[in-house]
């Protein structure tokens, strides 16, 4: 089971974080302040970090760049109540490998986190070739196919389906999407992000079976066999 | 002799004074007119935000009561959705509202680059095409090649993208949107215009202000009435500004003004 160390002062927060993790196959372990958090870090053999900004006794941030100056390179994810501009640059300086601001939706975090995991996973093998049921992509000469018959497919929309497919049987929210994909780190007003799916599902889904983009409502999408 | 001296330096220095203490005077007088401005300001913003997340309140209200007499696990299930939407629409009211805020106290830092803003601008018009399309509506671009700017890509974005939203959710179906931009001595200029209804000419300034909407009787959507103060707002940190103007097209032209060069330091809103 992975392990994740939570570090968040707000005790309810923290708490309901907690019961949502574990939920999902989680083990999870808490800090309320930035001096027990650090100690549990050091401590702990954790998969991943949940960092908050604002911490009694030692900031998030400076705890973060701590943990990485001693050379612990366990993913960290902070959360953020401030929510501005350069926040998110701050965040990712002092260490951290994602950014997420307060108050998120869970299944934002739920998300990213594994993201993270699976990226702290795969990054001993660079892929050329990606693969999942009869749809293959291969990275090198940019071609994309399913049960051999080859899809043509616009430069943004391979992109949008390498990162699919690098996160297959994991769901992908709209803003994970946007960041990642066009390297934007707002969101529009305008369902822009569903209408490029919707236009990439037609040229791998709708002549082909079983389908394999598939929407999850009121979060995102998500690439896999089963619906 | 020396006491007509001694008389002159004293009125030099009592002029001088007088008139050091009047510039004081209007200074302050200056700096009073420009707090009540401010304090009006947010009077009336604070009205509008308490007005208009009272409305998505009210909703939540009744659907969490209506919810509440019921036993129905589909049911609340259904009501949780919607509460969670209103969520939703009122976070992105208070987020916009921060980002303004900052941007016009001066507080948002602009990570100053060369932008290549013939490529931004196209990248949007691929981003939103297809939902235009989805609208019946046509996004077209006519960009000068090669053009560039010392300015903040994400801050860029968010003009372009507030614009957009905004002319996806006015120009009618069937419309076009026009994307263009181009060099004007050390100026650039980004236009955004459509042949939809147009701005009637004594709303052009107020559409900046927050919360400010044609239609009045509208429902607060997600942000709505906030997107083209963000637009002016972000503008003017980076050392420009944003009107309207009627668009050959026949319906409304949005002009966005940069300097070539914009700083890197941001500027509190005039």
């Amino acid at each position: 089971m992975l392990k994740l160390l939570i570090i968040e002062d707000d005790v309810a927060a923290a708490a309901s974080l907690k019961h949502g993790l574990e939920e999902s196959g989680y083990a999870v372990e808490l800090a309320h302040d930035g001096e027990s958090g650090l100690q549990q870090a050091r401590d702990g053999d954790h998969d991943l970090w949940v960092i908050d900004v604002m911490l009694p006794k030692r900031d998030g941030l400076a705890l973060l760049k701590m943990l990485r100056d001693e050379g612990r390179r366990a993913p960290a994810l902070i959360l953020s109540a401030l929510g501005k501009v350069d926040d998110r640059v701050n965040g990712l300086r002092a260490g951290g490998d994602d950014y997420v601001v307060k108050p998120y939706a869970f299944v934002e975090l739920l998300a990213r986190i594994e993201a993270l995991l699976r990226r702290a996973r795969s990054l001993s093998s660079p892929e050329t070739v990606l693969q999942l049921a009869d749809l293959k992509m291969d990275l090198l000469g940019r071609a994309v196919t399913r049960a051999g018959q080859e899809i043509d497919l616009q430069p943004r929309e391979f992109d949008l389906l390498e990162y699919l497919m690098r996160h297959a049987g994991q769901v992908v929210t709209r803003t994970m999407l946007l960041e990642n994909v066009w390297e934007y780190f707002f969101d529009p007003q305008t369902n822009v992000v569903d209408v490029h799916i919707s236009r990439l599902r037609q040229k791998i889904d709708k002549s082909f079976s079983p389908p394999l983009l598939h929407t999850v409502r009121g979060t995102g999408y998500i690439l896999r066999m089963e619906p | 002799m020396s006491g007509i001296w001694l008389a002159v330096s004293l009125l030099v220095l009592a002029g001088a004074a007088y008139w050091l203490a009047r510039r004081r005077q209007q200074n302050l007088a200056l700096l009073r007119n420009r707090l009540v401005a401010v304090t009006q300001s947010v009077r009336q913003t604070g009205d509008n935000i308490a007005h208009d997340l009272r409305t998505p309140l009210t909703r939540l209200r009744a659907d969490v009561e209506a919810a509440l007499r019921q036993e129905d696990g589909k049911v609340h299930r259904a009501a949780l959705e919607r509460v969670l939407d209103e969520i939703q629409g009122m976070q992105n009211i208070i987020n916009a509202l921060l980002a303004l805020g900052q941007a016009e106290a001066g507080g948002m830092r602009v990570k100053k680059k060369t932008v290549d803003l013939t490529g931004l601008l196209m990248e949007m018009i691929e981003l939103y095409a297809p939902s235009a399309e989805e609208r019946q509506l046509t996004l077209k671009g006519r960009i000068d090649p090669n053009l560039t700017i010392e300015a903040d890509r994400q801050l860029l974005a968010r003009i372009l993208s507030n614009l957009l939203d905004n002319e996806l959710k006015y120009v009618p179906a069937g419309g076009l949107i026009m994307l263009s931009a181009a060099a004007r001595g050390d100026k650039l200029e980004i236009l955004v215009e459509d042949n939809g209804p147009g701005i009637p000419e004594d709303m052009r300034d107020k559409i900046f202000e927050r919360f400010a909407r044609l239609d009045p009787s509208r429902t607060v959507s997600s942000g709505a009435g906030l997107g083209l103060s963000l637009v002016r707002a972000f503008a003017r940190v980076l050392q420009g500004d944003a009107r309207v103007i009627e668009s050959s097209l026949g319906g409304a032209a949005f002009i966005v003004t940069l300097s070539t060069s914009a700083a890197d330091v941001s500027r509190p809103a005039p």
